[in-house]
């Protein structure tokens, strides 16, 4: 009696040791842990819709398999990733695929690490001309196209350089046959990608005054400089540079610096009000430009003498490129190029002059650019020398920072260190904030981390339970017939027949 | 397919012990407590080795291979045989032979060592989706184990139950049993003194178990002819 209720009590708590097993199964079931190969720092392709009309990359997450372009030919790529090296880009491969809107799983582009803006350095120019060329070339082409599926940007390092080579090696074989080769597989676990709500655009000012004298101030005409300080590009986390415009946004605060420092003292403070301005909407049309003239009291747009937008300076080697508005025999274009000439012939500099027609009714029409190098105006070894160190740290930061309208807040860092860089040189600083209004919606979702995962084949698995069953058979029989002899092993077997037998 | 994985290694690490237990007849004689019992019986010890390690030994930051620290770790693994002794001799079993406790001891013991050592790391690192060979190999290393807790179990029996053994046979079940408690030096020896890789070293535990197994198998059969 007692030996029964001792092993009623057993199997009791047998059961309940099994259903908490089953309950702890359940529970693993939901988590999932990380361990990857390699982790990457990935930048996506933009999304946007203009007018309505996708465009961009048009998705975010990936898990999908990964596969280089050896991939054998009629092989059906829907859920696999192409990993494609700038180096070996094949243009116009890319474009059939995009164009004919083939499935894919998504693409990863590796960008050599010599664009990569921890590493500066001017190595190699040669290779890093062309393989800007096919980086433009490749911009264009997957910004204007609507692509359903994941495209991203990397870097090259040493981790996915042995992924790739490894991708590479298992394709040229066929399909991945061993588990240790097996495939890799691409995880990326970001959620949809979101629009942009009301992306803002911040236009910065300053303003300092002219020697009012015995004119009054407000009657004393206007100098304006202006450059845009944002940026645009395939991948917004990357559309970083100081060209397009950080070099202009460089020239101003140099300019601004320069000019505060004559202005203090009432001596040298010329006759004409100074405005600078930092705006942004560049890339969309020079929305942000547009929006400041606007807001522009009509007096003040009166009094603008002669407005410089500077623009991509520092992008040709020693040329300098003025384009007007009005044509070239007007007087007062006269007069300047002379002056810039004289200028540029002390420092060996060519002035061009480029006559570009604007359209007069919009408010666009005083806005004339040039192009060329770091003019010096000033003398070197005086006070007032331009400051090489000074340049060189903004075009520093200019070149790590990402700097797309949409997705710069209001109080970005870097908006508020450009206001207080222009406080520091002007006597007063507006900030005016509008809305990026128009035919554009931009998505976010713009730099993730990829996983890289090795992993294996369902069927490694299935052989490895299959060769651990018949593992713990043989076991099982080995330790019976040493044990109990050969005789209990057979009875096992037979022992449901010898019962039936008895009971009948 | 990553629990599956885990799943796959679980059986593996765990499988033989469930296996051993109902192929011998050690599921006849319903000798589950005693099992039960050695198995806490290592939790003490673990956590005995675990305080008197904490104490004595200081970590270096290299993973080489330093004679004194290997000494004091092979010092305090005598707990482990001190334990063993405990198991076998001081708890009260029931009325089972001598031939069975020394199996079903070393099977708590080894069950004990493995969910310890091996349980954790497992279930952490096998459900991940990165494949590595590792939970594998650790699986076949605790297959070595019991092979190897179980001769140790005989050895001591061996030692400490059976009363008249000949004499020429007592120094090599000695050598033996100081031989099978100092395995876990020889294989950390392996690994970081002369380097060798992971599945270099189970092979090498997979061998000696199996060699040991048949030695001390030898040994108790010879002790056991002239008490029968």
């Amino acid at each position: 009696m007692a030996a029964l209720k001792k092993s009623g009590a057993y199997r009791q708590l047998l059961e309940s040791m099994y259903s908490m097993i089953a309950l702890l199964f359940i529970l693993v079931a939901c988590i999932e842990l990380c361990n990857a190969a390699a982790a990457v720092d990935v930048y996506r392709l933009i999304q946007y819709d203009m007018s309505g009309s996708p465009f961009g990359s048009r998705f975010a997450a990936l898990n999908h398999h990964a596969a280089s372009l050896h991939f054998p030919p009629g092989a059906d790529l829907s859920r696999t990733v192409l990993i494609i090296p700038l180096r070996e880009l094949n243009i116009t491969f890319v474009r059939e695929y995009i164009n004919q809107k083939k499935p894919l799983g998504g693409l990863l582009f590796l960008l050599p690490q010599v664009f990569s803006f921890e590493n500066g350095g001017n190595k190699q120019i040669h290779e890093k001309e062309k393989l800007k060329n096919v980086l433009a070339e490749l911009e264009q082409l997957l910004i204007h196209a609507n692509i359903p599926y994941p495209v991203y940007f990397a870097f090259e390092n040493d981790e996915i350089d042995t992924v790739l080579s490894d991708i590479k090696k298992n394709d040229a074989i066929g399909q991945p046959a061993t588990a240790t080769t097996g495939g890799y597989k691409l995880v990326i676990p970001t959620p949809e990608p979101k629009k942009v709500a009301s992306p803002t655009i911040t236009n910065i000012q300053g303003w300092l005054s002219g020697l009012k004298g015995d004119v009054d101030a407000n009657q004393l005409p206007t100098i304006a400089v202006v450059a845009s300080y944002d940026t645009f590009g395939a991948a917004p986390a990357l559309s970083l540079g100081s060209d397009s415009n950080g070099s202009g946004i460089v020239a101003l605060l140099e300019v601004a610096r320069l000019f505060s420092l004559l202005y203090s003292n009432p001596r040298t403070r010329g006759r004409y009000n100074l405005l600078f301005g930092l705006t942004s909407g560049g890339p969309y049309n020079y929305n942000g430009t547009q929006k400041w003239l606007r807001s522009f009291d009509q007096r003040l747009r009166e009094s603008i003498d002669y407005a410089i937008c500077l623009n991509s300076i520092g992008s040709w080697d020693n040329e300098l490129w003025i384009h007007v508005s009005k044509p070239p025999e007007n007087a007062y274009i006269k007069q300047i190029f002379e002056g810039f000439s004289n200028v540029a012939e002390e420092l060996d500099l060519k002035v061009g002059l480029k006559h570009k027609k604007i359209n007069i009714s919009n408010p666009r029409r005083h806005i004339y650019g040039h192009q060329g190098k770091n003019v010096q105006i000033f003398a070197d070894d005086s006070s007032l020398a331009v400051n090489p160190s000074y340049v060189q740290s903004w075009l520093d930061l200019l070149s790590r920072t990402p700097r797309v309208a949409p997705f710069i807040s209001k109080n970005d860092p870097f908006v508020m260190a450009l206001k207080k860089e222009l406080a520091d040189h002007t006597d007063e600083v507006t900030v005016q904030n509008e809305i990026l209004e128009g035919i554009f919606t931009f998505y976010d979702s713009t730099h993730t981390r990829l996983n890289i995962y090795q992993v294996a084949s369902v069927t490694f698995d299935l052989l490895l339970l299959l060769v651990l069953g018949s593992y713990l058979i043989v076991l099982f029989s080995f330790l019976v017939i040493t044990t109990r002899g050969l005789d209990d092993l057979i009875s096992l077997f037979r022992r449901p027949p010898s019962r039936k037998v008895k009971t009948a | 397919m990553t629990v599956f994985h885990f799943f796959n290694c679980a059986i593996l690490t765990f499988g033989p012990h469930a296996v051993y237990y109902s192929a011998t007849p050690l599921s006849e004689y319903d000798t589950l407590g005693t099992s039960v019992k050695a198995a806490l019986v290592y939790l003490g010890t673990a956590l005995v080795k675990l305080v008197c390690l904490a104490t004595f030994l200081n970590v270096s930051e290299n993973d080489g291979f330093d004679p004194y620290q290997e000494l004091l770790k092979a010092l305090i693994g005598f707990i482990d045989v001190a334990g063993l002794y405990f198991a076998l001799t001081q708890l009260t079993h029931r009325n089972i032979s001598q031939n069975h406790k020394f199996q079903a001891v070393g099977l708590g013991w080894a069950f004990a060592d493995s969910v310890l050592h091996r349980l954790a790391p497992l279930w952490v690192g096998a459900r991940g989706l990165e494949f590595t060979w590792d939970y594998i190999l650790q699986g076949l290393e605790a297959n070595a184990n019991l092979v190897l807790s179980i001769s140790l179990a005989a050895l001591g029996s061996l030692m400490w139950l059976r009363k008249n053994k000949p004499k020429t046979l007592i120094p090599i079940i000695y050598a033996c049993a100081g031989i099978v408690a100092t395995m876990p030096s020889i294989t950390s020896y392996l690994r970081r003194g002369l380097g060798w890789h992971f599945p270099k070293v189970v092979g090498f535990e997979l061998f000696t178990s199996l060699v040991m197994a048949f030695i001390s198998w030898q040994l108790f059969s010879a002790c056991q002819r002239p008490s029968a």
